[in-house]
């Protein structure tokens, strides 16, 4: 092999020999110069270690046991004696199957090779071998050499399929992602109705802003999908341009090609973000392709951008809900919640779209109650969620509008009055929505402020009961019972000048209520045998 | 011996069992060496080298055996001695398998042993056939 005769070139230096006398291995000698406890092989440990040992973690030690004969050393304790004492013996092993190896000519064959030491020799082989990210060439598969690919004809591409990639005129459609490390790869194709997000870091320099091909919007609607007979464009859709302290606007003309350009030191109209959306036929034809860009500015300073990429495939004429299961509840799916609309008790359908999601309060840097309104965290089923905020409460403030703006901060803007029950509830089955029930709890702290004193609600706990439903083998969740508490505190006048801080807390908890699962059994089929009626016509 | 037939029987018999034999070892001792290759680690340039003596020995057996059978049944001496000298190629080749080969099992050091033996029974049996042809 071609590291013997390496090794046999490299002139001094080479690994230190391996251990093979089965006496001298110890794989439980763990502390050196110190005895590991019930480590029977230890050479640290003496007879008075021995006595304390109740077992012997590793009894044998031996080679491989294809060989024919080979040594075991075989340790045990003998607890019969007073004190107990370890027994060490080197016994050989025979293997009596008639395929066991007898002799060996290949010296590696029962132990793993050692590495190969680096040499002023061997350096440049090594590196080229195993300095790369990855070890092995990349795979011809995805070879962007439009010299070597034969132009498909229509009829493969009409038609595509669940994760083939979507194939443009000269290659690919690219979904740069980080492969290895975090840096962007262009060479990521994007699989037919697969939806993917991916964020990836691509090194920068403003000099070379308008010659970096993956900063213009060129380079990402430039080729048209192939697709049935006509070349599908991408057109863009939406352009947000984002400022560089961080600040997003729409911008009204959005289908106007922005290339990337240096003004002022500072290199704009670079893309940050890219959202494919494909709009496909329920034959897997694709029909329309757009592009939404977000475009940032560099500085001068900047070395390296994020960029983010993400396509979704929709199917014509249809309006996607994303359902939380299917039917059960998918662990880490959001709570599907929405609300009635006027015209109860007629059935009518639910209103659910993103907004009405059931959501909590998502706890902020600042932890300042006041000013984190708004920001909210989607309850996910399964995850027991518990956050909260400080609220500074000053002589100065007023009673009824602080308990307002607590309500607001710990139910949020729409807070649902029903959560669906199972995680593909559709709109329109009334049945299959469960109310929230709100419950109102008030600690008084000393029975007799009955009066007109401050209630200021404090926390706001969510306890959603589900329960398995359905087969034994394959359970699905299914929520029963959402209850929401609201616990208010009163609140004493402050001297003026003095201020308290309170702390707010909201949470979600998910407890399974399910009764323990009996397994029924199929009735035994009933054999109901009757004569017909004449049997014994001339007779009755 | 009947002093009209100078052909050794016991030789002829042995030709016969070493020829049925050498089938057996040859496909078991192939099959051996596709095991060895799948449950052992056994880089390329270490099959290739015990496949080739495999084969060698299989293409020097042919021509050995029909040497052997010709020479005892037409009485010649030539063919017997040719038959002697592949016999000193082929034992050379199983000691070879014996004692060389990458992964030496059990069942390989049985068979060989066994062939081995034959071989020197043979060989044995062809010298005081040759000598009594040429007497």
């Amino acid at each position: 092999p071609a590291d013997i005769r390496d090794a046999a070139q490299a002139p001094v230096r080479s690994a230190p020999a391996p251990v093979t006398d089965v006496a001298r291995l110890c794989v439980c000698d763990l502390l050196v110069a110190q005895c590991d406890v019930n480590c029977c092989c230890d050479p640290d440990c003496s007879a008075e270690d021995f006595s304390l040992f109740t077992t012997c973690s590793v009894p044998v030690v031996r080679g491989d046991s294809q060989l024919c004969s080979q040594k075991a050393a075989v340790y045990s304790l003998d607890v019969e004696a007073n004190p107990p004492e370890r027994i060490f013996q080197l016994i050989d092993q025979v293997n009596p199957s008639i395929f066991c190896i007898h002799a060996t000519n290949y010296k590696e064959a029962l132990y793993l090779k050692s590495p190969e030491i680096p040499t002023p020799e061997n350096f440049d082989q090594l590196l080229d071998q195993f300095g790369g990210a990855a070890f092995s060439a990349e795979p011809e598969s995805w070879n962007l050499d439009t010299d070597d690919q034969n132009p498909p004809d229509a009829n493969e591409t009409s038609r595509y399929e669940f994760g083939v990639p979507v194939q443009t005129e000269d290659a690919f459609l690219r979904l740069p992602s980080p492969v290895v490390s975090s840096w962007c790869s262009d060479a990521n194709p994007a699989g037919f109705l697969v939806n993917q997000a991916t964020k990836c870091i691509r090194s920068v320099s403003v000099e070379k802003c308008d010659s970096i091909q993956a900063l213009s919007m060129l380079f990402y609607i430039n080729s048209s999908i192939l697709a049935a007979v006509f070349q599908v464009d991408i057109t863009v859709q939406s352009i947000i341009v984002q400022s560089l302290d961080g600040m997003r606007t729409l911008l009204s003309s959005g289908d106007v090609l922005r290339l990337p350009m240096v003004l002022d030191e500072v290199c704009i109209n670079a893309v940050l973000g890219v959202n494919y959306h494909i709009t496909h036929t329920d034959t897997g034809e694709i029909i329309e392709a757009a592009a939404a860009f977000v475009l940032g500015a560099i500085s001068k300073e900047t070395l390296s951008i994020e960029q983010s990429f993400e396509i979704s495939f929709t199917q014509e004429n249809t309006q996607p809900v994303p359902l939380s299961g299917n039917p059960g509840y998918v662990v880490g799916l959001p709570v599907r919640a929405g609300f009635q609309p006027q015209g109860y008790p007629f059935p009518a359908a639910f209103l659910s779209n993103k907004h009405s999601q059931l959501t909590i309060l998502h706890s902020t840097s600042t932890q300042d109650c006041l000013a984190a309104q708004g920001a909210r965290a989607p309850v996910l089923f399964g995850y027991n969620m518990i956050s909260g905020c400080k609220l500074r409460i000053t002589a100065a403030m007023k009673c009824q509008p602080l308990a307002q703006t607590l309500l607001d901060v710990l139910k949020g803007q729409s807070f649902p009055e029903y959560v669906a029950s199972f995680g593909n509830s559709q709109a329109q089955d009334v049945l299959d929505w469960v109310p929230i029930t709100q419950l109102h709890i008030s600690e008084q702290l000393v029975s007799h402020t009955l009066q007109s004193s401050c209630q200021i609600p404090v926390s706001l706990g969510i306890e959603v009961k589900w329960t398995k439903y359905g087969s034994l083998v394959n359970p699905q969740a299914r929520i029963v019972n959402v209850t929401a508490t609201i616990t208010s505190t009163t609140l004493k006048q402050l001297p003026s000048g003095r201020e308290r801080i309170i702390p707010i807390t909201s949470s979600v908890v998910f407890t399974d209520i399910s009764s323990p699962a009996e397994p029924s059994y199929k009735a035994w089929p009933t054999i109901d045998i009757k004569l017909p009626f004449d049997f014994f016509y001339p007779f009755v | 011996n009947n002093s009209s037939q100078l052909s050794s029987l016991p030789l002829q018999i042995l030709l016969y069992i070493n020829g049925i034999y050498y089938i057996f070892y040859f496909l078991a001792t192939l099959a051996m060496i596709i095991y060895k290759s799948q449950v052992f680690s056994y880089p390329d340039d270490l099959l290739a080298p015990d496949l080739a003596v495999l084969f060698l020995m299989a293409i020097l057996e042919v021509p050995r055996s029909y040497l052997g059978f010709k020479g005892n049944l037409t009485e010649a001496e030539g063919p017997l001695g040719l038959s002697l000298g592949l016999t000193v190629g082929s034992v050379v080749l199983s000691v070879y398998l014996l004692l060389w080969q990458a992964y030496v099992l059990w069942a390989d050091v049985l068979l060989n042993a066994l062939l081995l033996s034959a071989y020197g029974l043979e060989s044995g049996l062809k010298v005081t056939a040759i000598a009594a042809f040429v007497s």
